[in-house]
């Protein structure tokens, strides 16, 4: 007999775990709340360590996920409205009134942007030359990255850490990825335009994975880019319309004036809004220090949540880069796979 | 009436007059220290007062305060019962009881026991009129304690019937003078009862005499009166023994706090003299633990004021001095305190002579910089050639009609400082932002962690900044500095404002107009603006213009604090849950946007999320009519 699965949430780990689950012969229901597959990889242009096109991957998980209809059937803006135990299995009923009988749950549902506007004295959306790591992405997208009046930037800065390591915000974690894109993104601006000055204003560099150092190298040593240990403190406007920023270089011991054309604010990952309304329908547990979902260890069942037959992958437990999100996908597939044949 | 005894002695005397002479012994050591403690100018000021007609209105206040408890009864008609009732009845206990001995036995006045055991001394040999009426006296007043003895004993099980949630928990040195003073009562109750059928009584003691008696009848012996009064003699003396260390201290700290808060005497920046007095007044009453949010919000009850004179009073420094550097200096705890201690004050001095991280000539690099860019100096700059950051004044060789400081709060809440300049422009006023690039401090955050020199360094620098630009007008965003520019500078010829005041003279004189929009509002008193400067009514006269301002249950004195008080060492944290629980409360009603006027407390509020938090300048630059204005941030 068919085993079924529902996964919550059409990102990069609900897919690649679609694919896996449907690869062992599984049926899957592959939930998503938005009307597109895809999550934030949708939004990215290019990914590190070495540049590969966001769409590329976007584009081939996609491609594979129609290419399993038989077995996958995706179905998109809808969210999970309760789940109950049934003598066997689960019944999964969904915004739209639809039920679903399934075996097993696996929940994917990702991670949200830290808001940059909660740190008002950063100036997002007070002040235009303001962005998020994100809006920049966006901007490489359509391959101009300009200054509200127009003009390439000169001079330009990245705030490591914004809603990370940050007990202001109730964030006392690292997001993990956010040094690595800075070094990318501060790189990718060099190339758009060499002439700019760029700095990237940092707590401490954690260039944790494989290729990250070199990057880290290559940025200084190749485009120039201008590394400054030392949290931003706040940012004004001068009269010029340029962005003062005012932050301390904590290897000099001073304090430092920075004016900019553009600051980009690596904002950090957060738990979705909806984890804990989600985490109550579906009995999860939350974290009471990030707020992200909790597994039942973090060693031999890393995937699994507290209550029977559900599963968990990618962001939702924790900030994750994308290959780490894919493979945990995959092993939580692999764990599911497991659960329903023995 | 007639004696019993020649003597007029008996041992079970001993044990009332060992507490008796103790508490005496206490009684002039303590003052003798207190006045020790005094400079010389605040002794005088005490002897003075002791001659001046104001003694009589500190008679009053003494009575007032002391024995009828008025300022608890205004805060709590039952708990003022269960005080007044106590004080005053024993006090009229003594009274009576005076008078009594001085119409039967005045030979035996200078017997300082004869009134306390009175009864076990005479006996009443006919009915007469005066003996009744004392009786009846007596009784009553020892009926008015006894009721106020059994409101205490309910209060300590059942605080809810008093309205506290929450009430002092109580340590071994305060329980055992409680029980002492909880047996005082209903031991010379039974004392008297059981003696009754020999020295007579009220409608009380003889009629639980009676039924007594009715006992007595098979047992035909009296061998219950001596052990009875034994006892009541021993609860007086556990009682008097354990005052000095227990709360009780308050009955006559208390008055001498009246008494020298009304011949002018005030705190000074050491915990000694008047403010020790302070500390050994609390009574342990528990009216300031449901007002603090550190109680009430963060669960950090060791952390509120009442444990906090506690503490000092036993010298448990480390736990005081832990309490004064959580503490959000809110002032909540003050606006309750039924005896005017100024706990915060007491813990500012704490601070102040236990200094945890200032350190000598931390401010010396401000004197370094030149008073126009106040700390220029300092910076590391990395500038361009030909680029240059804003200047400080508007272009203009007149001298400017209002300096703005907006404060570091409000360099990090820059829609502030924004909403700010575009209300002088749309004024049409000349004005010089001081602190735009850079400035100092105003010196209220070292001074609030009790950092006095380093504040004087500030303030020194500050006062020859503000003087330079010539302006009549200094405007604060931010109440923290508003407070202390007000208090502490001496700034002749400049007027000190919040923008919540000037605000209100720009639309009031009509150099600024406003449409009201149908925005559902409250207003947030931020502690420094309301409770300690007494700014409660313009905003709300400039806020009345622009919204629909609806009322919460916590305005202008009753104002909640925010969690964010600027010298706290409280973590993250706390401070959150304090913040969450206060927005949560304020905004109860539907409500589109809370407004309030200190960057801090707005800052504090946004971090919850739940509700759209706005400053007052905010909303008034948004509200400008303004045919001049351009739209320059869309966003």
């Amino acid at each position: 007999m068919e085993d079924v699965i529902a996964i919550i949430g059409g990102g990069p780990a609900g897919m690649e775990a679609a694919l896996s689950l449907a690869g062992r012969g599984h049926k899957v229901y592959l939930v998503e709340k938005s009307d597109a597959l895809g999550g934030h990889l949708a939004r990215w242009d290019r990914l590190f360590p070495r540049q590969d096109p966001a769409q590329d991957i976007l584009d081939e998980l996609k491609a594979k996920v129609a290419e399993a209809d038989d077995r996958i059937e995706v179905v998109s803006g809808v969210r999970p409205q309760s789940l109950k135990r049934r003598m066997r299995g689960l019944e999964l009923m969904l915004s739209d009134q639809r039920l679903l009988q399934v075996d097993a749950v696996l929940v994917t549902c990702g991670f949200e942007l830290f808001r940059a506007e909660r740190k008002e004295e950063y100036g997002y959306g007070i002040y235009e030359n303001v962005l998020t790591s994100a809006d920049l992405e966006t901007r490489f997208k359509e391959k101009k990255v300009l200054c509200s009046d127009g003009k390439p930037p000169r001079k330009v800065a990245f705030v490591h850490c914004v809603g990370s390591r940050d007990e202001k915000v109730d964030h006392t974690y690292c997001s993990k990825v956010c040094c690595v894109t800075a070094v990318k993104q501060a790189c990718e601006v060099k190339e758009l335009y060499p002439e700019a000055e760029v700095f990237n204003l940092y707590m401490d560099l954690r260039m944790f994975d494989r290729y990250f150092e070199q990057m880290y190298h290559k940025a200084q040593s190749h485009y120039g880019v201008h590394f400054v240990r030392g949290r931003l403190s706040e940012v004004s406007e001068t009269v010029e319309g340029k962005l003062q920023l005012k932050t301390e270089d904590t290897l000099l011991g001073r304090p430092m004036k920075l004016t900019v054309d553009m600051l980009v604010l690596m904002v950090g990952m957060q738990a979705c809004q909806g984890t804990e309304e989600l985490a109550e329908k579906l009995d999860l547990k939350i974290s009471a220090s990030d707020h992200f979902l909790e597994t039942k260890d973090l060693f031999l069942r890393g995937n699994q949540a507290h209550s029977k037959g559900i599963f968990l992958a990618g962001a939702c437990t924790g900030p994750k880069s994308l290959p780490e999100t894919l493979q945990d996908a995959r092993s939580a597939a692999e764990s599911i796979h497991r659960y329903l044949t023995d | 009436m007639r004696e019993r005894f020649i003597d007029a002695y008996d041992p079970f005397v001993i044990p009332y007059m060992i507490g008796y002479v103790f508490v005496l012994a206490y009684l002039v050591v303590a003052l003798v220290t207190v006045v020790k403690n005094l400079p010389v100018s605040d002794r005088k000021k005490m002897f003075r007062h002791l001659f001046s007609y104001k003694i009589f209105i500190t008679i009053k206040d003494i009575v007032a305060d002391c024995l009828l408890h008025v300022k608890i009864w205004k805060k709590n008609r039952l708990l003022g019962y269960m005080h007044s009732s106590i004080a005053f009845g024993w006090f009229m206990l003594i009274v009576v009881g005076h008078i009594e001995i001085f119409f039967f036995a005045p030979h035996r006045i200078n017997l300082p026991y004869y009134p306390i055991f009175f009864r076990y001394f005479m006996m009443e040999t006919e009915t007469t009129v005066g003996g009744s009426v004392f009786f009846f006296l007596m009784d009553f007043f020892l009926l008015v304690v006894l009721s106020g003895i059994a409101l205490a004993m309910i209060k300590r099980i059942r605080r809810r019937f008093f309205g506290m949630r929450r009430t002092t928990r109580l340590k071994w040195n305060d329980q055992l003078g409680m029980y002492a003073l909880w047996c005082i009562f209903p031991l010379r109750f039974l004392a008297e009862s059981f003696t009754s059928h020999i020295s007579g009584g009220g409608f009380l003691t003889r009629g639980f005499g009676m039924v007594f008696d009715w006992f007595n009848q098979f047992m035909n012996n009296d061998a219950l009166i001596r052990p009875t009064w034994w006892a009541y003699s021993i609860a007086l003396m556990v009682f008097f023994l354990t005052l000095p260390w227990s709360r009780f201290t308050h009955i006559l700290s208390e008055a001498l706090l009246i008494y020298m808060r009304n011949a002018g005497i005030r705190e000074t920046s050491k915990n000694n003299g008047y403010a020790g007095v302070e500390i050994f007044s609390c009574s342990r009453c528990g009216l300031c633990l449901d007002p603090c949010q550190m109680v009430s919000a963060a669960s950090l009850r060791q952390m509120a004021s009442v444990e906090f004179t506690r503490n000092t009073r036993l010298g448990q420094k480390k736990k005081a001095l832990d309490a004064a550097s959580y503490c959000l200096m809110c002032n909540r705890c003050v606006q309750a305190c039924p005896v005017g201690v100024n706990s915060v004050q007491l813990k500012l001095n704490l601070k102040g002579s236990e200094l945890k991280y200032a350190y000598p000539h931390r401010y010396d690099y401000v004197e370094a910089a030149d008073a126009s860019s106040a700390n220029a100096s300092v910076w590391t700059s990395i500038l361009q050639e030909g680029e240059r950051t804003a200047p400080v004044s508007s272009e203009s060789e007149e001298k400017p009609e209002v300096v703005y400081f907006a404060g570091c709060m409000s360099h990090l809440t820059p829609r502030i400082e924004q909403s700010m300049e575009r209300i002088f422009e749309a004024a049409g006023v000349r004005y010089t932002f001081l602190d735009k690039d850079g400035g100092i401090c105003c010196g209220r955050p070292s001074m609030l962690s009790g950092d006095r020199a380093g504040s004087e360094q500030l303030v020194a620098k500050n006062t020859e900044a503000v003087l330079a630009t010539g302006a009549k007008n200094l405007v604060c965003s931010c109440p923290i500095c508003y407070k202390i520019f007000k208090d502490t500078y001496k700034l002749e010829g400049v007027r000190v404002l919040h923008h919540t005041e000037y605000l209100l003279q720009l639309l009031e004189s009509g150099r600024i107009t406003v449409r009201k929009s149908s925005l559902r509002g409250v207003y947030h008193d931020p502690c420094e603006l309301g409770r300690h400067s007494g700014i409660y009514q313009q905003p709300r006269d400039v806020l009345y213009r622009l919204l629909n301002l609806h009322a919460t249950p916590y305005e202008e004195k009753d104002a909640l604090c925010c969690g964010h008080g600027i010298a706290s060492d409280m973590p993250y944290k706390k401070r959150r849950m304090i913040a969450k629980d206060a927005l949560q409360k304020m905004t109860g009603r539907p409500t589109d946007v809370l407004v309030t006027a200190c960057p801090s407390c707005k800052r504090a509020f946004a971090e919850i999320g739940s509700t759209r938090i706005k400053d007052i300048a905010e909303i008034v630059c948004e509200q400008l009519v303004d045919p001049l204005r351009t739209e320059r941030n869309g966003r």
